[in-house]
C-alpha cells in the first residue's frame, strides 16, 4: 500500500488551464514537469476525452511562471492525480463556456445542443453550427475570451502531533502486489529473477501502457535495490561515483514483468485514476527477498543481496 | 588540427583541438544533439553512436580520431524524405521511450544488432543492450521494439 500526494497535512493543489488557440488547436497549460512518467500524454488524454476531440488537436504550454500557474511537482506520484484532476476541470469549464456562450448564438437551450471533433451544433436546427474557433473569433470581437480554467485543493489532515494519527494521512492510497520467480545459484550465489507477476490497483489507468511502463521501470529499480545497489561511503566520501561500481539493472539483469491492471476507482482521481509511479517500485524488493528464503531459507534483512552475502549465509548454515 | 570525416553520408572538415572528444564536436559543433552525454566516462552508453560500422561511446574517442571515419547517429536513420527509421517507427509503437535520455543510444545498439542479426532472440537483444543504461522502462518496451522493428524490416525486406 502506498500513499500519495505530499501527506501529512502539507498543502497540495494543481492548477490548469485550457483555451482555444490557432484554427484546430487548442492549448493546455499546466506547469507539470514531464520527465517521462507521461503526465503530459494523460493530460491530453483527459482533456481530449471531456472535449471529445482527438489528441491531435492539443498542444501543452509546459512549465513557465509567465504564462502556467502552479502544479506543484512531479514527485510523491501525484501528477496523474491533481493535475489530470486540474486539466479534467479546466476542460470541463471550457465546455461550460462553449455551450454558455453557443447557446446564446443559437438561441437555445444547453440540452438541445453537442459537441464533436471540435464542431458545436444544434439537435433542434441542422444550420446552427460552427466550430470552436469560430465561436472563440465570434466572442473575441464582443471581448471576451473563451477558455476553461480548473483546480484541485483536495483537503489535507494534519497528523496529531501526541498519536501521529489523523483522519486521512494521504488524499489517496494505490495498491500493488507481485510475484517474482528467482533462481539462485549456490555455487556463485548469483541471483536470477526470471519472471515477475504486477498486479496494481491504478483505480482508472489512463494510459494502460504508461502504467505498464512505469510497473517495469518500477521493478527494475526494485531489483537494483534487492540485489545490486550499493553506495559505499567512507568518511564522508563515495567510493563508488559510477556506473561501474555503483551498479544498477541493465537488459540481462531484468525478468520480463507480466502487468495485470486493476481498477478499483478513486472517488476524486479524474476518471477515478491514482497515482503508480512509486508503488511500481515498492513490492519488487521484498517478493525478491521473500522468493530468496523459499529457494535457500535465508533470511536477508540488510540490502542489496550480493553474491557475497549469500555465499557467506549457505556457508554459515 | 583539422579533420575530416563522413557524419550521416555527408563529408565534413572541422578545426579541432586534440582535447575535444568526438561527442563534443557532434553535439556542439555539428548540432547534432540526438547523442547524450551521460555518465562521460564509457559505462551508460548514452552517447553511443556507429564509428566505421561499430558502436562506441563517443565521450571515449578524441576527435582527431575521428579524421577519416564514418560515423552514423540517429540523425542519420532518416529516411531522405524524412520518415523514421522502423527502429524508430518501433519504438514509437512500442511504448519504449519514457524519458527518452538512453533511446538515441539504443537505438543506435540495435541498428548494429540487426545488422548482423536481423531476426534476434530477446536473450539476445538483451546481451546487445547490456551496454546501454535505462534507468526508468525497465528494458522490457525497449526489447519489444527492436524485436518489433526486426519483424517489420524482415516482412517489408528493408535490411537498411
Amino acid at each position: 500500500m502506498f500513499g500519495f500526494g505530499y501527506g501529512e497535512g502539507f498543502p497540495d493543489h494543481s492548477i490548469a488551464s485550457v483555451e482555444p488557440a490557432g484554427e484546430g488547436r487548442i492549448l493546455i497549460r499546466t506547469s507539470a514537469a514531464d520527465v517521462g512518467q507521461g503526465v503530459q500524454t494523460v493530460a491530453v488524454q483527459i482533456a481530449s476525452e471531456v472535449l471529445k476531440l482527438d489528441p491531435e488537436h492539443f498542444e501543452i504550454v509546459e512549465g513557465d511562471t509567465h504564462t502556467t500557474q502552479n502544479a506543484g511537482s512531479s514527485s510523491a506520484t501525484r501528477q496523474t492525480y491533481f493535475t489530470g484532476h486540474a486539466v479534467k476541470e479546466a476542460a470541463e469549464d471550457l465546455l461550460g463556456n462553449i455551450y454558455h456562450y453557443a447557446s446564446q448564438e443559437f438561441t437555445t437551450n444547453h440540452p438541445e445542443m453537442g459537441t464533436r471533433d471540435g464542431r458545436i451544433f444544434s439537435h433542434v436546427n441542422s444550420d446552427d453550427e460552427m466550430t470552436i474557433w469560430e465561436l472563440k473569433d465570434r466572442l473575441a470581437n464582443r471581448g471576451i475570451e473563451l477558455k476553461g480554467r480548473g483546480t484541485f485543493f483536495p483537503r489535507t489532515y494534519k497528523p496529531d502531533p501526541e498519536t501521529g494519527q489523523s483522519e486521512k494521512v494521504y488524499v489517496g492510497y494505490s495498491y500493488h502486489t507481485q510475484v517474482v520467480e528467482v533462481v539462485v545459484d549456490t555455487v556463485t550465489g548469483q541471483v536470477t529473477v526470471e519472471k515477475a507477476y504486477s498486479a496494481i490497483d491504478a483505480g482508472k489507468a489512463i494510459n494502460p501502457a504508461g502504467v505498464e511502463g512505469q510497473v517495469e521501470g518500477g521493478t527494475a529499480q526494485g531489483l537494483g535495490m534487492a540485489l545490486m545497489e550499493e553506495q559505499i561511503i567512507e568518511e564522508g566520501r563515495t567510493l563508488n561515483p559510477d556506473m561501474s561500481r555503483y551498479l544498477v539493472p541493465t537488459a540481462v539483469d531484468v525478468p520480463e514483468v507480466e502487468t495485470v491492471i486493476v481498477e478499483n476507482e478513486d472517488t476524486d482521481g479524474p476518471f477515478g485514476a491514482k497515482g503508480i509511479g512509486e508503488p511500481a517500485m515498492i513490492a519488487t524488493a521484498p517478493a525478491i527477498i521473500n522468493a530468496i528464503y523459499d529457494a535457500i531459507g535465508v533470511r536477508f534483512y540488510q540490502l542489496p543481496v550480493t553474491p557475497e552475502k549469500i555465499k557467506a549465509a549457505l556457508e554459515q548454515n | 588540427m583539422k579533420i575530416t570525416f563522413t557524419i550521416n553520408n555527408e563529408e565534413r572538415s572541422l578545426e579541432v583541438s586534440s582535447h575535444q572528444r568526438l561527442l563534443d564536436i557532434i553535439r556542439k559543433d555539428l548540432g547534432l544533439t540526438a547523442a547524450k552525454e551521460g555518465c562521460g566516462k564509457g559505462e551508460c552508453g548514452a552517447c553511443t553512436v556507429l564509428f566505421n560500422g561499430e558502436p562506441v561511446a563517443s565521450c571515449l574517442v578524441l576527435a582527431p580520431q575521428a579524421d577519416g571515419a564514418e560515423i552514423l547517429t540517429v540523425e542519420g536513420l532518416l529516411s531522405r524524405e524524412g520518415e523514421l527509421h522502423p527502429l524508430q517507427q518501433a519504438f514509437l509503437d512500442a511504448g519504449a521511450v519514457q524519458c527518452g535520455f538512453c533511446i538515441p543510444g539504443s537505438i543506435m545498439t540495435g541498428y548494429r544488432l540487426l545488422q548482423d542479426n536481423p531476426e534476434p532472440e530477446r536473450e539476445e537483444v538483451c546481451q546487445a543492450l547490456a551496454g546501454n543504461i535505462c534507468r526508468c522502462t525497465g528494458y522490457q518496451k525497449i526489447v519489444d521494439a527492436i524485436q518489433l522493428a526486426a519483424r517489420r524490416m524482415q516482412a517489408g525486406g528493408d535490411s537498411s
